[in-house]
């Protein structure tokens, strides 16, 4: 396999937490320019393994490339090619969210012109103009996860990785994120989601991965899912029993 | 859309990481004046007052040095070369639990990793903001022993004139140490996080609690009176403390540094100066490198542990908290139950209260041998209240730091707790039974041993464990009274609730409390001279001790009254 050929491949990884198997064994290709909508229950093994992809943590065994560059030997390049949004957004407290966007485009090397023109079609398409210049202390979930997106397009990356990308944000948000993500693939570059929400997987994913204990149990586009669960049915049904039958 | 296949250019971006905590400084300091210049000029005002109260009280005794200038000449090296060494042990220790929270917490520095900087740029950011987080201290102690240290020089040997020279190289000599007990604290954070990741606090408390009780220990040794002969004993533990006049130690340069500025010897004060600069500078030097080198590595292992065990429901605890708490109906009885084990499951706390109570034991067990040497003196009667001093001051340290937070941790359960089908006040009672148990507990056993030691009168010991009973009773009453009264509901740090304006509106009364406790037992043993007689103390020394528990229970009731009233009304 050519690792070049996919924005993110993961190779016999293997992760444990003591005698706990996070992950366990997994393989997985995702192409470039294309929304991976990553599935799974509690405790199944996403975070972790979105962790181990923008390489806040080192797998036991397997490889990890990013855009072609290996997380663990190259990861200074590799995380150049990436931006992270966690399910908890971190944020300066006693910056404001303009000095928050400023000092991000700063670290990714972003010129002055090229970051105001940016910053100004993110902020009237993420609705954030209104707040940009309190102190990130007092937004609200909802409100940090908007600024935390646009920090993380504002340098253009290859790879959005994204965990639980919609808690807290409004309905009309949600559809702007969502518009957001399917632009940013139709553009090349590439979003890999972990989500519980499986309408929006449903909806925008162009493939899905289903992860539960630790195991890869499923991976394809919806129609290939539906193929394995022997089911016409919604992606709910389909995660409902791929995840019994591994279970049983 | 970025080039997937570029490498980007190795630069260094710490100086765009500084931006960024200069300018949250900034806007700190701002939003203070703006929203809280009451609050700001109090803090002021206090720090100026700490500052005068140390100021004087560093001039008294570099004053009585002076009137012996052959004594001064040899006490105030030795003086600055223990003060320096203290702080050499307090502030790597406060560096190592600092730098773990910044190194490998769960928000920034993880944010910064997932960034394209390199390990060194993210690691030499943490070390100085650990550095300058844990060191302000030493520069508030500092100033004032300076300026008191200068005006109390014969003026023969610092004219006015000299001082300012000799302001600015006291100030390099600190700026040029912290960096070392920085570097160190750094280290053993790392090598916590990448060698013992499982349950790092309670490895680095229990750690630090045998380090600790080996160096009281040890220190004890040689406090130790052997020797009737106070001459003979002072050479002795001179003798075995001469280890930390090593040359190769950094607390003997900067003594030396010091002790040759006040004798107006500016080229030796500055070789040792740069002694001490240069060997800052190589082991800041080192342990960024080792750190960044080996950080992944570290901070994998750091985040694996904080995946979480299993840890079942303890029957063990379950059962003490019923035993502990009888008397409390069954929805408080299970509120300070899970207080009991929030408390044994978290080492900071525990471990802080065994240290200083181990401590207080340690030298209690320790008390024949002065016994043995004060007898017949004064200086009988002033060790029992001095014990109680010490007692009392360690429970208004951690009734501050640790039973203080308790209602604003609690207000962000209230959906939970406030729903328990009992008034709200109630629930305060069920934290003041808590933190009142642990206390008495400690604190009384402590006290007990110490009148037992020093084999005090029956009466006289039963003074001392009411009165710390009394005390525990005024300080838990503060803490969860003013606790209740000016909560942080929106905090989830205890260190940052502690610190905050009700926190230190509670030190302050807690202090004041023990203060006014205190005197009022100190005249009651001052007017009864001969404790060990067997004579009972006068009427009016049990008059003036029963007055001191009434006032400090009274006063705990208060606390506690006021915070329920605000508690009832709160919305969260």
């Amino acid at each position: 396999m050519n690792n070049t050929d996919h924005a993110i491949a993961l190779v016999g990884v293997t992760k444990s937490y003591g005698r706990t198997i996070a992950v366990r064994d997994l393989s997985l290709e995702v192409p470039r320019g294309k929304l991976f909508a990553f599935l799974g229950p509690n405790g199944a093994g996403k975070t972790t393994t979105i962790k181990l992809i923008v390489g806040l943590l080192r797998p036991d065994t397997g490889w990890i490339h990013v855009c072609g560059h290996e997380v663990g030997s190259n990861g200074l390049a590799a995380k150049a090619q990436l931006a992270y949004v966690p399910d908890q957004p971190f944020l300066y407290e006693k910056l404001t969210g303009r000095e928050f966007l400023y000092f991000v485009a700063e670290l990714y090397g972003i010129s002055t012109r090229r970051r105001d023109s940016l910053l100004e079609s993110l902020i009237h398409r993420l609705d954030v103009g209104e707040f940009l210049d309190q102190l990130t202390e007092s937004y609200s979930h909802g409100m940090k996860q908007r600024v935390v997106l646009a920090a993380a397009l504002l340098h253009e990356p290859a790879v959005l990785v994204i965990d639980e990308p919609m808690v807290g944000l409004d309905p009309r948000a949600i559809r702007v994120v969502k518009n957001l993500f399917v632009e940013h693939t139709r553009n090349g570059g590439t979003v890999f989601m972990s989500t519980h929400t499986l309408d929006i997987a449903e909806a925008v994913a162009d493939q899905i991965g289903i992860i539960h204990r630790g195991k890869l149990i499923a991976v394809g586009t919806l129609d290939e899912l539906r193929a394995q669960a022997r089911r016409q049915h919604s992606l709910e049904e389909i995660f409902l029993q791929l995840t019994e039958v591994s279970d049983g | 859309m970025a080039d997937p296949l570029a490498i980007p250019p190795t630069r260094s971006l710490l100086g765009l990481l500084l931006r960024v905590k200069v300018r949250s400084m900034w806007n700190r300091t701002r939003q203070a004046v703006n929203e809280a210049p009451v609050r700001l000029s109090a803090a002021v005002i206090l720090v100026a007052l700490i500052w005068l109260g140390l100021y004087w009280l560093f001039y008294l005794v570099f004053g009585q040095f002076r009137r012996t200038p052959l004594e001064a000449t040899v006490a105030i090296p030795l003086v600055f070369n223990f003060f320096f060494v203290a702080m050499l042990v307090m502030l790597t220790f406060s560096n190592a639990i600092i730098a773990y929270g910044a190194l490998f917490g769960k928000t920034e520095s993880a944010y910064l990793l997932t960034a394209p900087l390199t390990p060194r740029d993210v690691v030499t950011l943490k070390y100085l903001e650990s550095t300058v987080m844990a060191s302000w201290s030493l520069i508030l102690l500092g100033l004032p022993l300076m300026i008191a240290l200068a005006d109390a020089a014969e003026r023969s040997v610092l004219s006015v004139a000299q001082r300012p020279v000799f302001y600015a190289v006291f100030i390099a000599f600190f700026l040029a140490f912290i960096p070392i007990p920085g570097a160190l604290g750094m280290l053993l954070a790392w090598a916590a996080a990448r060698f013992c990741p499982r349950r790092t606090i309670q490895s680095a408390a229990v750690a630090g609690g045998i380090l600790v009780a080996g160096f009281v220990i040890w220190g004890m040794r040689s406090l130790r009176l052997g020797e009737t002969d106070a001459e003979v004993w002072l050479r002795s533990f001179l003798a075995r403390m001469s280890f930390i006049e090593s040359a190769l130690l950094p607390n003997n340069w900067v003594a030396a540094g010091i002790d040759h500025m006040i004798h107006n010897q500016l080229p030796q004060s500055l070789l040792y100066l740069g002694v001490t600069l240069a060997n800052a500078f190589f082991i800041s030097w080192l342990a960024v490198m080792i750190v960044s080198r080996y950080f992944d590595r570290a901070h994998d292992r750091a985040a694996a542990s904080r995946s979480g065990s299993k840890r079942p429901a303890s029957q063990a605890s379950g059962g003490l908290a019923g035993l502990l708490f009888f008397y409390l109906p069954p929805p408080l009885r299970l509120i300070a139950a899970k207080d009991l084990r929030t408390f044994s499951r978290d080492p900071l706390q525990w471990s802080q209260l065994v240290i200083l109570f181990g401590l207080m034991a340690l030298y209690l067990t320790n008390m024949p041998t002065l016994r043995v040497e004060f007898s017949g003196s004064g200086w009988f009667l002033i060790i029992p209240f001095l014990n109680l001093c010490a007692v009392s001051l360690i429970l208004a340290t951690f009734t501050c730091r640790f039973v203080f937070p308790l209602v604003s941790l609690e207000g962000q359960k209230l959906w939970l707790v406030g729903l328990v089908p009992t008034p709200r006040g109630h629930i305060l009672l069920a934290k003041f039974a808590f933190a009142m148990t642990v206390t008495v507990l400690v604190a009384v056993a402590t006290m007990a041993l110490a009148t037992v030691m020093l084999e005090l009168d029956t009466v006289w010991a039963v003074i001392h464990v009411v009165v710390t009973v009394g005390i525990c009773f005024g300080l838990c009453g503060f803490s969860v009274g003013i606790g209740a009264r000016l909560p942080m509901f929106n905090q989830t740090n205890t260190a940052r609730i502690a610190n905050g304006l009700g926190g230190t509106t509670n030190l302050l009364a807690s202090v004041a409390l023990v203060a006014t406790v205190l005197i009022g037992v100190g005249v009651a043993t001052w007017r009864s001279r001969d404790l060990t007689s067997g004579r009972l103390p006068d009427v009016a020394s049990l008059a003036i001790c029963g007055a001191a528990v009434l006032v400090t229970i009274a006063a705990g009731l208060a606390a506690l009254r006021i915070g329920a009233r605000h508690f009832n009304r709160v919305e969260v």
